[in-house]
């Protein structure tokens, strides 16, 4: 006990006594360590990001796209899709929209010019859309059945548009669509799993009817959508959305495609986990030079230190001790680069989150596994050095005589 | 007339037809030939010769430095050729005190744990050890810069320093290598007094020299030349 006391006093005199060689063999646990740590947090909290955002918005959304098998531009749905999806046992709610085509969305009159090119998206949507997709209105109100059963000229506009129309909240506004002037009664937010919504106009399905839409587009006075957005029981998206395809379709021409909103997401999150590994690579393998440049440290610290060594060894201090003082001083540069780094790491995650807007997030168990890595590497690079400094003779460095 | 048998003391250290040969086949070249020498308790010994008659390895292997090519050396009775390196280095650190030349003090560490450093890995506590460090180098009349570094010291004062190291595991041979070699002539004859204050009968002393000086200092002298002693006289203290 007390020679292994004696062996970290020598150690922590030798260490702390050359500070400026200390703080280069600190620099590679530290660098690799940093590295390692900020790519996994980094990474992980940009995913805990994502991860939260999916969390929020719900992974149980799917999109049921009507598709022609021959190709065609405007396959629609059957007139009563919705009541087929609710069929689907592990459908909680469904709502159908129409995407309008060809429609120019102007401000105002004077203003056609200038926004005639700009596309905005117009769909017909019923009054349930906010409901399923789970997003709140910004002002105003959704189109509801008074809107339906009237066919009023009610629009709703994305909170994107409004910034671009500049439409107030509250604010008592109309827009033209294809020339037709139409009330805006609502803001609705944005839609994290429907970017194009953020811009879009919405209005009801009669209304369409009405101003837009040839008779093609209706079976009897029912607007036929193509699109529905369906949210299923929790867990059970995949098979809701294969059971969607048979159950909206039923036998119809036209096909129906599904797909889960949240997919993008979690691939997004999958990209990141490549991201981390390369960077992780990068600092294993910056810890590893890291470690190299430790046992060149150390093999020139032996060189400067063998009268030093010789001395201790006149002394009656045993070869293993000098070699234990070499590998305890590894240990203590692998232990407190290791501290070091992750403190470093944890640091640049914490800029990196500030920066971007992340979640802050780290793996506890990055904390004991950096420094160990630290630690082992430093006394793999202490080992030859230490060796070395324990096979020089005392006759050799003195110079007796 | 008295018949109780006079008790011959046992050397404390012990030459026995030793040689020393560097280098193998026909270059081998024989620094030190086949010499005999005993230490006894109470020797105040120099071993003084030319350069290159053998004396820095006598040095390494009284200092069990190094070991012979043939011959036996014995430290306290024991055979130290025949030992391993890790019990030779504890022979060496329990019985011989070493003076450098060039001091070779730890120049990060001050004069205290300077002199601490050959009390190390022999279970003293700190304590311990820093009263035995301070007592020593109260010894040589530097308790008061204890905690200075060698830096800070002059030339005769970190000598001193490394004397107080040499004494403190109290060995029972103390061997100075040109204690005086590169000191001023003041502070040359201040570590002879100390060396001459040093003398005690369960002691010996040995210095290794080219300076006559040093070498009349002491009762016992040694020459050597070619690798031999060639001679090994004592002189009464004036």
């Amino acid at each position: 006990m007390s020679w292994a006391r004696d062996l970290i006093g020598v150690a922590v005199n030798g260490l702390l006594a050359r500070k400026v060689r200390t703080a280069l063999l600190l620099l590679g646990p530290v660098i690799g360590v940093a590295a390692i740590v900020a790519a996994v947090g980094l990474t992980d909290s940009a995913k805990g990001d994502l991860k939260r955002k999916v969390d929020e918005l719900g992974t149980n959304l799917i999109e049921a796209t009507a598709a022609s098998s021959f190709g065609g531009q405007d396959a629609k749905l059957p007139k009563d899709a919705v009541e087929r999806a609710l069929t689907v046992t592990t459908v909680e709610s469904v709502s159908a929209v129409l995407e309008l085509q060809n429609i120019v969305v102007t401000p105002y009159e004077e203003a056609a010019e200038n926004f005639e090119t700009v596309p905005v998206p117009v769909l017909a949507a019923d009054t349930v859309l906010p409901l399923v997709l789970d997003v709140p209105m910004v002002s105003g109100r959704w189109l509801n059945d008074f809107d339906d059963g009237v066919s009023s000229r009610a629009a709703v506009i994305g909170i994107g548009l409004a910034r671009q129309f500049d439409v107030l909240p509250g604010e008592v506004r109309s827009l033209l669509l294809n020339g037709i002037e139409y009330s805006i009664v609502g803001i609705v937010d944005t839609v994290e799993l429907e970017p194009a919504f953020d811009t879009a106009v919405f209005v009801t399905f009669p209304r369409a009817a009405d101003d837009f839409l040839t008779d093609d587009a209706l079976d009897g006075d029912v607007v036929l959508a193509n699109k529905l957005y369906v949210r299923s029981v929790e867990n059970r998206e995949d098979e809701t959305a294969e059971a969607l395809k048979v159950a909206v379709n039923l036998g119809g021409p036209n096909e129906v495609q599904t797909e889960l909103k949240s997919e993008a997401l979690e691939l997004a999150a999958q990209s990141d986990r490549q991201l981390q590994l390369i960077v992780v690579s990068m600092g294993l393998l910056a810890i590893i030079v890291g470690g190299i440049g430790i046992a060149n440290v150390m093999s020139i610290s032996v060189i400067q230190r063998s009268t030093e060594i010789g001395i201790r060894r006149a002394l009656g201090h045993t070869r293993g001790t000098i070699a234990a003082q070499f590998i305890l001083e590894a240990i203590a540069v692998g232990f407190f680069g290791g501290l070091l780094g992750v403190a470093v790491g944890v640091g640049a995650i914490f800029i990196g989150v500030a920066v971007a807007g992340w979640v802050f997030t780290l793996q506890p168990m990055l904390v004991p596994l950096g420094v160990v890595l630290a630690m082992v590497i430093s006394v793999v690079a202490g080992l030859y050095p230490a060796a070395r400094a324990a096979r020089l003779e005392p006759l050799e460095t003195l110079r007796l005589g | 007339m008295d018949d109780t048998p006079v008790s011959t003391p046992a050397p404390l250290l012990e030459l026995e037809r030793v040689s020393r040969l560097y280098g193998h086949g026909d270059a081998a070249v024989a620094a030190l030939k086949e010499v005999s020498l005993r230490i006894m308790p109470g020797d105040f010994m120099s071993i003084m010769g030319p350069s290159g008659s053998g004396k820095s390895t006598m040095l390494g292997l009284l200092g069990c430095l190094d070991v012979p090519s043939t011959g036996v050396i014995r430290v306290g009775g024991v055979d130290v050729t025949e030992l391993d390196d890790d019990r030779r280095s504890r022979v060496r650190g329990d019985r011989i005190g070493f003076v450098f030349q060039q001091f070779h003090l730890i120049p990060h560490l001050d004069a205290a744990s300077n002199v601490e450093t050959a009390l190390l890995y022999r279970g003293i506590r700190a304590k311990d050890r820093r009263a035995r460090s301070l007592a020593a180098l109260d010894q040589v009349g530097l308790a008061h810069r204890h905690d200075h570094r060698p830096v800070q010291l002059s030339g005769g004062e970190q000598q001193r320093v490394a004397l107080a190291r040499a004494l403190v595991t109290e060995p029972s041979i103390v061997l100075g290598d040109e204690p005086t070699g590169a000191l001023d002539s003041k502070n040359a004859e201040h570590v002879m007094e100390i060396f001459a204050s040093l003398q005690a009968p369960e002691r010996a002393i040995v210095l290794v020299t080219h300076d006559p000086a040093v070498g009349e200092a002491a009762q016992r002298r040694v020459r050597m030349r070619d690798g031999e002693i060639v001679a090994d006289e004592r002189v009464d203290a004036a």
